[in-house]
């Protein structure tokens, strides 16, 4: 049991260690410009603001595994070889997205977005139950199709590149380079199948229907790096792309259809949280919500509505993460994640209880934690550029699921507690990745630190192609 | 000519996967779709004495006509489920929605080029989506998903002279790769529900 312990510990050092890493790698590239390498990697600032992220939700995920795996092991629910095939799984799921990040291929992109499915694949279906097991089966199957398709534009994005450009690699930097010269309607074809095909796997409504499964399904930890980060990767893809269209036939063709995917999704979560019934599904829901506000924040363009949707890419990892580990105790505790059978958590677990309903209140966008002031740039944005319905329309799906996570949490933290649970404390241990999280969330809406802005106002750049 | 010929062969195939009835038709029509991709990708390479394409050409026979249909034909026989299909569309129909399918290719690609081969490429991959959604056997969804790698594959070597090589490599790992995790979950429905039939896997909802 303790060497699984140790393993936790050596792991979360480790992303420990990769966390610093990018955080020095996001300097030098601030202050040096892009990193690139042997034709293969290349590296600016939106791709160190993605590593960034990953890391360190990648960090938390890995301190939250420790108790997370440990307690699977002892109560017998996975055999020790499982716990350490767990690690293995969990490192090379990592690999695989910061892999994403790093490529300037955008055919190796493709390649790379694929190997997070496959690998992932392994951890939704983890505990080879039946449910897991159709969880992973419809993930895998959905998002290989989707990613299927994002690879017809990503071939139409070369063919264009070729014959109009001249370009004979599918480089990101060469293809970038001679965007102007592009055909303007392959392209508009290629964008079409790129957003549907990434945003499969981003989890952009009506593609979605894998990611309440998949996010239900996996460990908590992995639940987190599914929402937090996963998605993120998928949204990076869409954003390499969105880059090259932007400059060749300007931003009004992507940002209409950014804006129409991004309403969608916040629409059909609105509907879905509302009804819901089981903890995690409700969080799933939740990261279709907030793709749909990253989504509609990138369509709204402008520098304050782009800022506003890196920043919450950052804070919608940092606070989902939050509440999968939160939701996980809770569902260890109450062996289901029934909102109906699980009441009255800050009585049983008070610490899990109270990180629930400052997570509830985080998530939905109440000040003053860092979500609400990502969807409040985003939103001034909107009506700024005078898109008054569709500003509207996104303020209405936010209000709808305040009210339904806020109605939904309260219950399950403040209800009357079943008998047959016991109260008990937590170990100190198992709170450090909550406060871990929980700083970002609170403190970043008042003081960003000077890194994280300096590498969002650099990503716009390229996002608008300067 | 030759690379129409073998075109129009690739589309009979994709035509013949949607009326087959059995698992093992469905996988020998997608080897025999493969055979006729692997020989015009052989006449390309022969054209154009390209090392690149005929390592490609080589690769393709390799994975997609020898090991892919031998590993899922054991997979058939391992797991011992019924040959039969699971039609929730039956092969009149099929075939002509796959007909209705191709035209809409047709008409799609005629706005983007002219090329034949992007035709046949769209076409198929849009018959591989429908095999995916209208066979209800786990093995027939992923060789829905074959088909429409095959079309993406065709649609790389047509608008394109195919994609960079270590591209098309990285690529066909990948889908390599992917066919042997899906035929792993394959066993694992099949042990733990006794069945591989993705209509009925209904557990999880809402």
């Amino acid at each position: 049991m303790n060497r699984i312990k140790a393993l936790g510990v050596i792991n979360a050092v480790l992303h420990l260690a990769l966390s610093a890493a990018s955080v020095f790698l996001a300097s030098y590239v601030l202050r040096e410009g892009p990193v690139s390498g042997f034709d293969f990697f290349y590296i600016d600032a939106l791709s160190a603001f993605f590593i960034l992220t990953i890391s360190v939700v990648n960090f938390a995920a890995a301190l939250y595994s420790i108790g997370y795996i440990a307690k699977d092991a002892e109560s017998g629910t996975i055999k020790e070889k499982k716990a350490r095939a767990y690690y293995g799984l969990f490192n090379l799921f990592a690999f695989t997205m910061y892999f994403v990040t790093v490529v300037n291929n955008l055919g190796m992109l493709w390649v790379a977005i694929e190997m997070t499915t496959l690998v992932s694949a392994f951890l939704v279906g983890f505990y080879n139950s039946k449910k897991s097991i159709e969880a992973a089966w419809k993930y895998i199957i959905i998002c290989s199709v989707g990613i299927t398709l994002a690879l017809l534009g990503t071939i139409l994005f070369y063919y264009t590149a070729s014959r109009d450009g001249g370009v004979t690699s599918l480089n990101w930097t060469e293809m970038a380079s001679v965007a102007g010269k592009l055909d303007p309607n392959v392209l508009k074809v290629a964008f079409l199948f790129i957003l549907v095909g990434y945003g499969t796997k981003a989890g952009l409504a009506p593609m979605h229907t894998w990611l309440p499964d998949a996010h239900s399904q996996a460990p908590a930890p992995i639940s987190a790096l599914l929402s937090g980060v996963l998605l993120k990767t998928a949204i990076y893809a869409i954003i390499r792309f969105t880059s090259i269209i932007n400059i060749c036939i300007g931003t009004s063709y992507s940002d209409r259809l950014l804006v129409f995917f991004g309403l969608l999704s916040l629409g059909v979560s609105a509907a879905f949280v509302v009804v819901q019934k089981d903890i995690k599904r409700l969080f799933a829901y939740s990261s279709v919500e907030h793709i749909g506000v990253i989504t509609f924040g990138l369509g709204m363009g402008g520098a304050l509505g782009l800022f506003g949707a890196l920043f919450h890419v950052f804070n919608h990892a940092v606070t989902k993460s939050l509440m999968f580990f939160s939701a996980g105790n809770a569902v260890k505790k109450y062996k289901t994640s029934d909102m109906n059978a699980m009441r009255g958590v800050v009585n049983a677990m008070p610490f899990t209880g109270v990180m629930l309903i400052i997570g509830a209140f985080a998530l939905t966008g109440s000040p003053p934690f860092s979500v609400f002031f990502s969807e409040l740039m985003i939103l001034i944005s909107g009506f700024g550029q005078g898109l008054y319905l569709q500003s509207a329309l996104f303020l209405l799906f936010l209000a709808i699921i305040f009210g339904a996570v806020i109605y939904h949490i309260s219950r399950v933290v403040f209800g009357k507690k079943p008998s047959d649970v016991a109260a008990e404390g937590e170990p100190l241990s198992g709170k450090i990745a909550f406060i871990f999280l929980l700083v970002f969330t609170c403190t970043l809406g008042f003081k960003l630190p000077a890194l994280l802005s300096g590498l969002m106002t650099s990503a716009i750049g390229i996002i608008r192609g300067a | 000519m030759p690379i129409n010929i073998f075109l129009f062969l690739i589309l009979m195939m994709a035509f013949a996967m949607v009326a087959a009835k059995r698992l093992t038709a469905l996988i020998n029509g997608f080897r025999a779709q493969s055979f006729f991709l692997f020989l015009l990708m052989f006449v390309l390479a022969y054209r154009s004495g390209s090392t690149e394409l005929y390592v490609v050409a080589a690769l393709l026979f390799l994975i997609k006509v020898i090991l892919i249909p031998r590993m899922l034909h054991r997979v058939v026989k391992r797991i011992k489920v019924g040959e039969d299909l699971g039609l929730s569309a039956n092969p009149t129909v099929s075939i002509f929605a796959a007909i209705v399918l191709a035209y809409l290719a047709y008409a799609f690609t005629g706005m983007i080029t002219g090329i034949p081969a992007f035709f046949v490429s769209i076409s198929i991959t849009l018959i591989g989506v429908f095999i995916m959604i209208f066979r209800m056997k786990a093995l027939a969804q992923i060789v829905g998903l074959l088909v429409m790698e095959n079309g993406m594959f065709l649609a790389a070597a047509s608008v394109s002279g195919g994609m960079p090589f270590i591209v098309e490599i990285a690529i066909f790992f990948d889908v390599f790769l992917a066919v042997m995790i899906l035929g792993i979950f394959v066993y694992k429905i099949n042990s733990l529900f006794t069945h591989i039939d993705v209509d009925k896997l209904t557990e999880l909802k809402g």
